[in-house]
């Protein structure tokens, strides 16, 4: 059985439960942002729900995989007895773990990547000529990155931790600039899902760091969640 | 020199001004509020009017034989600008 890194057993399903809360966040943005861009047409609000339509489907494909992953005797079974049908076709099975985490990996640091992008303070910013081939170099590293991540899985945690501190970076300036509580609310989020991050870079060590890594993120896209309702119940 | 304000801006701006006096203005008030030109605010007003974002009423005015037309605002007005609020916040709480 192929995995990144081995998680506590008795956490195993809280961190789906997790995700999915997740990703009911990111999907609530996804939405409401594109509708702001479906009245005021500035692209930038398409992008930014592109970045949390990728953020979902993260999400989705990291519940995906690690579901079938915890329910590993079942699978267990089944490959025993499919076993004389299939034969050595079952050695290929490491494939659709390797696929599943590519795709979260990708679309993960795909989504923090834009989401750094869009909040950069620059005028016509994805238009020119120049950033768009500056985003094909990015997308270019985000997918080697995915790719090398699924043999170490350091460098995904490594990469998204380093994208999320220029998040909060670009989030911090942006509630000195504005002054608004809503903006601080968006930072400390940021700052929760960077900190989560952090923890999971280190779950090689001691395996528990994990829960308190997705502790963390969770409580960074609940915080998400407050600030959403908060706008949207004005 | 603050930036050009944007088409969505522009009706925001002439929707907060009929709000923010009482629901209805004079429309050369309005032209002063809002800071446009007599042809632009005319042009907006057509457009507010055909989305049912405004209406056009006449006001018997005291010591005039005839009356003053004002500018109203709807239901529907006070709903975009409802949005057009939260459309902010989102912005500004997201750096976008």
């Amino acid at each position: 059985m192929f995995r990144l890194f081995l998680t506590p057993g008795w956490f195993n399903g809280y961190d789906l439960l997790f995700e999915s809360i997740a990703l009911v966040v990111a999907m609530l943005i996804a939405v409401y942002s594109w509708r702001v861009y479906s009245l005021n047409k500035d692209n930038k609000f398409a992008y930014f729900s592109l970045a949390f339509i990728l953020v979902s489907l993260s999400l989705i494909f990291k519940m995906f995989t690690q579901g079938v992953l915890y329910f590993f005797p079942v699978r267990e079974t089944v490959a025993q007895v499919l076993r004389p049908a299939v034969g050595n076709g079952l050695e290929y099975a490491d494939l659709f773990y390797r696929a599943g985490f590519f795709i979260q990996m990708a679309s993960m640091l795909g989504a923090w990547l834009l989401i750094f992008l869009i909040s950069q303070k620059t005028r016509e910013r994805l238009k020119k000529y120049f950033e768009l081939s500056q985003i094909a170099l990015f997308v270019y590293l985000v997918l080697l990155i995915s790719v090398i991540s699924n043999f170490k899985y350091v460098v995904f945690y490594l990469t998204s931790a380093v994208l999320l501190g220029l998040i909060v970076l670009n989030y911090y300036k942006n509630y000195l600039n504005t002054g608004k509580n809503n903006a601080f609310l968006v930072m400390f989020s940021f700052l929760l899902i960077l900190f989560g991050n952090i923890f999971l870079i280190f779950v090689y060590l001691y395996n528990p760091l994990y829960v308190i890594g997705e502790v963390l993120i969770l409580c960074g896209f609940l915080l998400l969640l407050y600030t959403y309702r908060k706008i949207v119940k004005r | 020199m603050g930036s050009r304000r944007s088409r969505l801006e522009l009706v925001f701006d002439v929707l907060l001004a009929i709000q923010n006096k009482g629901g209805k203005i004079k429309p050369t008030h309005l032209m002063y509020k809002s800071n446009l030109s007599h042809k632009l605010l005319n042009s907006y007003l057509e457009e507010l009017i055909e989305k049912e974002l405004v209406v056009i009423e006449e006001e018997p005015v005291k010591k005039k034989k005839r009356p003053s037309k004002i500018v109203r605002i709807t239901e529907k007005g006070l709903g975009f600008l409802a949005e057009f609020r939260r459309m902010r916040e989102f912005t500004d709480a997201f750096g976008l």
